[in-house]
């Protein structure tokens, strides 16, 4: 007769699974990691579908595990005495059943989120480049249009790093690359965009609230991809275009004495 | 309870029965891997000599240990810095740079340099870091006391100001990254410490350049009075950095002439034989103009490989046999000097004008400082001596026309324009 | 050669030739244990030549792990190796970590373990055949690694040490020499290597679908075969057609490398302060190229531990194999679907959105044979007779893995997800799940459960034990975390985060799982005591130690070459385990048919 024990610990091994895994998901938030505060017009759609499928998982995570736990538990040799296990090959009608279930689920859980996406990525608004981000190894160059709104010409603003932007305004920016792949990644604003040498990849978004939040690289950039560090300030619209008219002052001074007051 | 103690027993049982061989091996691998975690311990970061200057002296060993023991008594370890007040710098901006990267729960306190700068630009600031050799152009070496981009004349120091001005924009065109986003404490304890890395390096080298100017009588060792040390080695270094404060370079303003003429005034200037920028930068402004030169520091190192090389060649035919054996051994040094503290010597690329790529800054500003004092350590030469202040103002706004200048001189060259790509 | 007749260390009956034939002893002994052309000793070749690899990329992820927690510290011990400016790891030496962790994980121990030591030692063996169709394509396959190794392994020693580019390898930084320090000869040799693996791979898949086409015993129908060898069959089927895509972009890789062709390098571009040559190319082609092949190659290193797992499984339950049909359909949709998914991994690579709608839609769609064949194990241990063998231990926890692995999936099908993130340690939870989790599980289940056929002995049970269950914990100690520390978006590969005010706080986090990845590794010393102490000093064990049904359990242990002593005759499916009415609780698919049980298995 062989020991319940056994089975009975094992079975709790599992068990630890589900419940410490919806623990971990549980506690993150209150520990603080967790999706970065939002600052977005777009984010939200993000959050939501993310909510919604962890809500969507998260139940077939526990029913899935629950099931597990309880076979494992109950059908125990040691639990079954003499009994033999059922002989059974399967059930056309159960796995038609869990066939079509997820089927439903998954198809429309892809339906759902097209209209995010092509919001994100596709629906791109009509208007000239904000600023133009050309990535490097590694720094983001920024180039800013000048008051004549065209990139490529003397007024042209440079910058490293340092991205302003206004706040509630479509922002538009022309994501190049000067040499490898990079990708363009701001944790509060919910965007990402690979910067691809040879291609000028547009990406849009609106912030919502005035602040400072990290630029990282998102996409293997060499060995310095961890340094590749930006920081985007979202402004109110005057700040933006004084902070643009001191910048390009500082740009074009020809004496170093009235540089420094400007700073 | 019967049960429990049962399966208690029984896995007891079951753990003795198998534990024989099995627990012993598993046993003496943790000891192993523990003892060689504690044996793992690696030695403190040391300052590296400056090898190829002490084989191009033809230090004696003793030597070399008395210049790394004078160093370490004035300058201290990377883990533990001094500064002696002559040098006029602050020992505690020094702290939070030097030592190893500390990462603690709170974050990080110190060790600054080797968290953003020594994997390119060394521990010892020689410019040969694990990452140098990849990096073009090679990372800087501050021993020398070179530096490129300043708003002093070309023979001095950099002030303060110029270095954070580099640290927080970077150098377009260089793997020198911008580090504006560390903070203002941050980047001026990292200026801190290079200007320190700069003055040891500095006094490395005049020490072991002293050996040369001793007298028979000094048995060929420095005197280690604090007297000769600060005077004579430490003070020309320290001295030469607190003047540059105070010797930033005069910019009258700017001639007031039309942009356009003053660009045609400058492109003038550019292809004729008063500033001949063409020289270098070439006909096209693409910077394919003389381009087998060196800059100082390559200079140093091929100058003397060079020296080596010949040296392999001569003849040693006349030379007794203790000079025989003296010079081999001294091509042995030399060559393993060349080898591990060297990097291979490169040559210099003149700048490409029509990329908007301008290392020392963009600013009308920095563009008059370049052409007033030339870049020191570059074959860029300074004009201040033959240009006057208004025409190289012109040449500026030329310059800065070059990226944006669209009628067609450039012929099938022009895919080299990188303004497009920018 | 006849007189050798049984084979593997364990065995005492192995003849040594005679003396007197002085040619002979080194000749027999290179053509029994080196150049082999028997399945078995080439299995055993394979699994112990990964096992190797795997002892190695255990080590490099410790690396990575010891920066990821403590960043420019003195690394102790891996530290005096590399001795750079004290002990601290340079940023490239990190980049070169990661990218040759998975790259030796994925190439030298997933693919080759499951496909080259279980599919080489299992396909004839279940099959119910004398040896592979093709013995010598076989013995190749083997030897092929063998570059791969010296190409992968020197590649360190090289001047700017090995690949550091991530094991996906994308150009511009792969092609360009000055971009990377990796980018020279390390990069290369990895190609050359990756190369040489996908030759192996591709003589052993040619071999194993012919092996199980044509040389299935007598009864042996397709629908008789037990899962292992159907997964086994499929994943040929995908190398097969999947690989010479990979071949070919490696190639273009190594062109634009070498000869400048410029496949994947635009014009224009200025790396590393230079201007690059040839132009024309395209960037996204590679990803494209790479994808098609490497996404197909993520079930490659997946199915066959579905296989086996099912396999183990039955028998440990006790039970038939819930729904064996729709579990074959789901593992040929999920290598058929497995053709038509690779864009998901480039949802922000710069591809056309439009297109990523449609790779949304068929990524959706490929979770659902995963989601069937989860709940057909599900099944399969309801209403059992469960027995907790090391063995078994392994498979369940290969169930509940995998449902965390398939459902952290569905996070990054949904496109709007995979925008934030993409490229964060969620992807790096994600796929640790399935292959670390997966697979590796599934892999010492076989292990456990084979080993016996291998060498004859059966391995601790105890100590097997014990080391399930270090390493299930100290797995999910690991890899669960990352999926929150993936919330917050913390990237991959990065080697210092903490400088960003948006991950500063999560170094705790990381340090917590560096400690538990220390202890995983540590814990497989047990694993390595126990497979060589058994593999010696184990107690015998017979022909059918498990009592399985399958017909490698009728050959001897270890089989001798040959296999079989009598021709196996098949007269059911793999898993008439319980059968009602039968004395026994299995009914092996060589016992001659019951009279009433016939009707009830068919």
């Amino acid at each position: 007769m062989r020991n319940r024990l056994a089975g009975l610990f094992w079975s709790l091994v599992f068990l630890a699974v589900p419940v410490l895994g919806v623990a971990v998901f549980a506690v993150a938030p209150s520990i603080d990691v967790w999706l970065p505060k939002d600052v977005s017009a777009h984010g939200k759609d993000i959050d939501s579908l993310f909510y919604f499928i962890l809500a969507l998982t998260g139940i077939v995570f526990i029913a899935t595990e629950m099931l597990l736990f309880w076979f494992v538990w109950k059908y125990d040799e040691a639990a079954r005495g003499d009994q033999k296990a059922t002989y059974i090959q399967g059930s056309h009608t159960l796995e038609v059943i869990w066939t079509i279930i997820p089927a439903v689920l998954l198809l429309f859980l892809a339906i759902y989120q097209m209209n995010a996406w092509a919001d994100m990525k596709m629906r791109r608004p009509v208007m000239k480049p904000t600023v133009e981000v050309v990535a490097r190894q590694f720094e983001w160059r920024l180039r800013y249009p000048g008051p004549d709104g065209d990139l490529g010409t003397p007024d042209d603003l440079f910058l490293v790093n340092d991205l302003h932007v206004p706040v509630d305004e479509d922002i538009l920016v022309q994501l190049k690359s000067m040499d490898v792949l990079h990708s363009f990644f701001l944790p509060n604003l919910r965007v990402k965009q690979d910067a691809v040498p040879g291609m000028k990849i547009p990406v849009w978004f609106k912030a919502s609230e005035v602040g400072q939040y990290d630029l990282v690289c998102a996409e293997l950039c060499g060995w310095g991809h961890y340094k590749m560090k930006g920081r985007i300030t979202i402004e109110s619209r005057e700040d933006f275009d004084a902070w643009l008219e001191a910048k390009y002052r500082e740009q074009e001074a020809t004496q170093a004495e009235p540089l420094q007051e400007d700073l | 309870m019967n049960r429990h103690s049962f399966f208690v027993c029984e896995s007891l049982q079951r753990v003795m029965q198998n534990a024989s061989p099995a627990l012993a091996c598993t046993l003496l691998l943790c000891g192993l891997l523990m003892s060689a975690t504690g044996c793992g311990k690696t030695p403190a970061a040391s300052f590296r000599p400056n090898m190829v200057e002490a084989a191009k002296q033809r230090l004696t060993p003793d030597q070399e240990a008395q210049v790394a023991t004078i160093l370490e008594a004035m300058f201290g370890t990377p883990d533990d810095p001094v500064a002696l007040p002559e040098t006029g710098l602050d020992v505690s901006k020094l702290r939070l740079a030097a030592g190893p990267v500390h990462s603690d729960i709170v974050g990080r306190k110190n060790g600054l340099f080797r968290e953003h700068c020594s994997h390119c630009h060394g521990v010892t600031g020689d410019g040969m870091g694990p990452t140098a050799a990849f990096l073009n152009p090679y990372p800087r070496d501050y021993r020398p006391g070179w530096f490129k981009f300043k708003s002093t004349e070309r023979a001095d120091k950099p002030t303060h100001a110029d270095l954070v001005t580099i640290l927080n924009n970077g150098i377009n065109g260089t793997s020198m990254p911008s580090f504006a986003l560390l903070g203002e404490a941050k980047v001026d304890a990292l200026v801190e410490y290079v200007k320190y890395l700069s003055m040891r390096g500095e006094a490395e080298l005049s020490l072991m350049r002293y050996y040369f100017e001793l007298d028979d009588e000094d048995e060929g060792k420095l005197p280690e009075t604090r007297e000769f040390l600060v005077e004579e080695i430490l003070l020309p270094v320290a001295e030469r950095w607190q003047e540059a404060e105070d010797a930033i370079i005069d910019v009258p303003e700017m001639p007031e002439v039309d942009l356009q003429e003053s660009i045609a005034l400058g492109k003038e200037l550019f292809y004729g034989n008063k500033a001949n920028c063409v020289k270098c930068h070439g006909v096209t402004g693409l910077g394919d103009g003389q381009a087998n030169d060196y800059d100082d520091w390559n200079k140093v190192v091929k100058q003397w490989s060079d020296e080596v090389l010949s040296a392999h060649d001569a003849s040693t035919s006349e030379m007794s046999r203790e000079e025989k054996a003296e010079h081999r051994a001294w091509l042995a040094r030399s060559d393993k000097a060349l080898a591990g503290d060297a990097l291979d010597p490169r040559t210099i690329q003149p700048r490409n004008l029509r990329q908007a790529i301008y290392r020392g800054g963009r600013r009308p500003l920095d563009l008059y400082y370049r052409i007033h004092a030339g870049i020191n350590g570059a074959p860029m030469p300074a004009a201040a001596g033959t240009l006057t202040p208004d025409e190289i103002w012109h040449i500026v706004n030329y310059v800065r026309s070059l990226p944006y200048e669209y009628d067609g001189e450039l012929g099938a060259d022009r895919s080299m324009v990188a303004r497009d790509r920018l | 050669m006849s007189t050798v007749t049984h084979h593997g260390p364990g065995d005492t009956t192995t003849v040594a030739p005679a003396r007197s034939a002085q040619p002979r002893p080194v000749a027999e002994f290179l053509s029994t244990y080196v150049f082999s052309k028997d399945h078995k000793v080439i299995g055993l070749q394979f699994l112990f030549s990964t096992l190797v690899w795997f002892l190695i990329g255990g080590l490099l992820a410790l690396a990575v792990r010891w920066q990821v927690a403590w960043p420019w510290s003195d690394v102790p011990v891996l530290g005096k190796l590399f001795a750079q400016e004290g002990g601290q790891m340079s940023p490239e030496f990190y980049t070169m970590l990661f990218t040759m962790h998975a790259t030796v994980m994925i190439f030298l121990v997933i693919i080759p373990i499951l496909a080259g030591a279980f599919g080489n030692f299992l396909i004839p063996l279940m099959i119910g055949a004398d040896d592979m169709a093709f013995p010598t394509l076989n013995m190749l396959s083997y030897w092929f690694m063998w570059p791969a190794f010296f190409a992968f392994g020197a590649s360190f020693f090289v001047e700017g040490g090995a690949a550091s580019s991530g094991w996906t390898s994308y150009p511009p930084l792969t092609t360009n020499l000055g971009a990377s320090p990796g980018s020279g000869m390390g990069q290369t040799l990895w190609l050359i290597g990756l190369t040489f693996v996908g030759v192996s791979s591709m003589l052993g898949s040619v071999n194993y679908m012919t092996t199980i086409i044509v040389m299935r015993a007598p009864g042996m129908t397709m629908f008789r075969l037990p899962m292992t060898i159907w997964a086994m069959f499929i994943t040929a089927l995908l190398q097969a057609f999947a690989l010479p895509v990979l071949t070919a972009a490696g190639f273009m890789q190594l062109f634009d490398r070498t000869i400048g062709t410029g496949f994947f390098s635009p014009e224009g571009s200025i790396i590393n302060n230079q201007m690059t040559g040839a132009g024309g190319g395209q960037p996204l082609l590679w990803q494209h190229l790479f994808w098609f092949y490497s996404h197909p190659a993520v079930y490659i290193m997946i199915l066959p531990a579905m296989g086996m797992v099912s396999d183990i499984m039955t028998c440990f339950a006790r039970k038939p194999l819930f729904g064996y049909r729709p579990m074959v359909y789901s593992v040929a949709g999920i290598a058929g679907l497995g053709f038509i998914v690779w864009g998901h991994h480039m949802f922000i690579s710069g591809m056309n959105p439009a297109l990523g709608m449609t790779f949304m839609v068929s990524t959706m769609m490929i979770a659902l044979p995963s989601a069937v064949k989860t709940f057909n194990w599900l099944g399969t241990l309801w209403g059992g007779r469960i027995q907790f063998t090391t063995a078994m231990l392994f498979a369940i926890s290969f169930v509940s893995m995998f449902i965390i692995g398939g459902l952290s999936g569905i996070f990054m099908a949904a496109t709007p997800v995979d925008i934030f993130i993409h490229d964060t340690y969620f992807i790096v939870a994600h796929f640790h799940y399935v292959l670390f989790a997966g697979t590796a599980m599934g892999v010492w289940a076989a292990i456990y459960f084979w080993f016996p056929k291998m060498f004859g002995r059966t391995m601790n049970e105890f100590w097997g034990k014990v080391h399930f269950f270090l390493t299930f914990i100290f797995l999910n100690g690991t890899f669960f975390t990352m999926h929150i520390l993936g919330a917050v978006g913390f990237p991959r590969r990065l080697a210092d985060a903490y400088h960003y005010e948006t991950f500063h706080h999560l170094q705790p986090m990381n340090a917590f799982m560096t400690y538990c990845a220390i202890g995983m590794v540590a814990c497989q010393a047990i694993f390595a005591i126990n497979f060589f102490w058994s593999m010696f000093y184990g107690p015998k064990a017979g022909r059918n130690p498990w009592n399985a049904n399958g017909l490698e359990w009728t050959a001897p242990s270890p089989p001798g070459h040959g296999n079989f002593d009598i021709q196996p005759i098949v007269y059911r499916g793999p898993y008439e385990y319980s059968v009602p009415g039968c004395e026994k609780d299995h009914l092996m698919q060589t016992d001659p048919p019951l009279e009433h049980a016939v009707a009830a298995a068919h």
